[in-house]
């Protein structure tokens, strides 16, 4: 009976050492306060040069390109979204829209469910010969002078130093003043929480390295997002180059920080 | 108080002096902590949306504990799609580097559905130099099969060009798909 019970000590003493790491280790991990983004070890950094670094509010930029000639409109990024923030149904933080074009250039658009579904029929209402057809992915302009923060009362939408603009879910009285002054449309009020919703172009993700959720997604990187500060970045070698790139609404003065690659003057 | 030539003039100073400590106290206690120290606005709600729980990983985090799906799945030309598109969020499935829930796996009239989210082509939108598109009950026709297939029967959901060109070399022809 020697044999299999010195196996056994083994066994024993392995596995109280085992229990004894796990403790003290995760005990620290209770003491030490966490930087961001220390939580998510096992997902690979798909922005270089965040993680591990302290966050420099002051001097980032980010931009954000949509390549509208290679949306194929699936909705990945709409389910993905939907997914991310638990975003109740009938409400859009990002949507695809589908433009027509006839012969007569009349402009016919439509978003059943916001692209969410997918695309799976063409037109149906419509009987008219196409000429030219596109989709256009939407969401939050990120403006440099955004109209949402100034109409703001209660300071619950904000821009913050780096250039997100955000909510404050615990300040925001649901008064929507921001859906009406958002000219993109890019706003909703949430039906449980009444707070006023938007996109945050993945705040949380970017804080720790990762891509916004929809641009992950995107099967044909019609969507790029970047750091404008970084040379390498995609974004910026395209907004440095001659890129046919535009803005929505121009006119508005929101200097918005999303751009269009390829975009149509009918849309809007 | 008995009324005196300026009684009425202290009793609206007291009366300003109460007003501005009420004022004072109640911004004091009203003002939420941080507010105002990048701008009108709480500071410390940036970091509670940086702290959102994260629902989605990368394909890289997926193919980590799937090598099978890795293997078919980086070598094909669906390499771009992701995951979680299909299968559901990273969240639902590992919750603290645990097992937590199981993800769905599609099948049959759902795997057709989701095919044809990108590959139909009777939504003319789709520019052919991006992605390859069909017309579907056309598309089996031509390939000689039963209008009852669905996409998987011949495309492997992963690699869609696996087993084609497999049975290709198998029968020893010689054209071979690309793409």
């Amino acid at each position: 009976m020697g044999k299999p019970d010195a196996g056994l000590d083994k066994e024993r003493r392995a596995f109280i050492k085992k229990v004894l790491n796990g403790t003290v280790a995760g005990s620290l991990l209770l003491v030490i306060p966490m930087p961001i983004g220390a939580a998510t070890p096992e997902i690979k950094e798909q922005i270089p040069g965040i993680r591990g670094k302290k966050w420099d509010m002051a001097h980032k930029r980010f931009a954000f390109i949509v390549d509208i000639t290679l949306c194929i409109g699936c909705g990945s990024c709409c389910v993905a979204d939907r997914l991310e923030y638990n975003v109740p149904a009938g409400y859009y933080r990002t949507w695809v829209e589908r433009y027509l074009k006839d012969f007569n250039d009349n402009v016919y658009v439509d978003s059943p469910n916001g692209g969410f579904d997918g695309y799976q029929t063409p037109r149906a209402d419509i009987d008219v010969e196409v000429r030219d057809t596109f989709f256009v992915p939407k969401l939050c302009n990120m403006c440099k002078e955004p109209p949402c923060v100034q109409v703001c009362p209660v300071g619950a939408t904000f821009k913050t130093p780096d250039g997100f603009i955000l909510v404050d879910a615990a300040r925001c009285v649901g008064c929507a003043y921001c859906i009406q002054a958002c000219p993109y449309s890019s706003r909703y009020l949430d039906p449980f929480t009444r707070t006023a919703e938007k996109c945050t172009w993945c705040y949380h993700r970017v804080r720790k390295g990762l891509l916004p959720i929809c641009v992950n997604v995107c099967p044909t990187k019609a969507r790029k997002f970047g750091d404008l500060n970084d040379k390498n970045s995609e974004v910026y070698k395209l907004l440095h180059e001659h890129e046919v790139l535009t803005v929505l609404k121009k006119d508005m003065g929101t200097y918005p920080a999303l751009y269009y690659k390829g975009l149509r003057r009918e849309v809007v | 108080m008995k009324s005196t030539y300026n009684s009425h003039i202290k009793r609206i100073v007291l009366g300003l002096v109460v007003f501005a400590v009420l004022g004072f106290v109640g911004k004091i206690v009203m003002t939420p902590k941080s507010f105002g120290k990048y701008g009108p606005y709480r500071a410390d709600a940036i970091d509670e949306e940086a702290n959102r729980e994260i629902r989605h990983g990368t394909n890289a985090s997926c193919l980590s504990c799937h090598p099978n799906e890795a293997n078919m799945h980086l070598t094909g030309l669906h390499k771009t799609i992701s995951c979680e598109f299909c299968h559901g969020p990273y969240a639902d499935h590992i919750k603290d580097g645990k097992v937590y829930g199981k993800l769905p796996v599609k099948t049959k009239e759902e795997i057709k559905v989701l095919c044809l989210r990108c590959h139909n082509r009777a939504i003319q939108a789709r520019p052919g130099e991006v992605i390859k598109t069909v017309i579907m009950p056309e598309h089996l026709e031509k390939q000689k099969v039963k209008v009852s297939h669905t996409c998987d029967q011949c495309h492997q959901v992963h690699a869609p060009l696996k087993h084609i060109n497999r049975a290709k070399e198998i029968v020893g022809a010689k054209e071979k798909i690309d793409g």
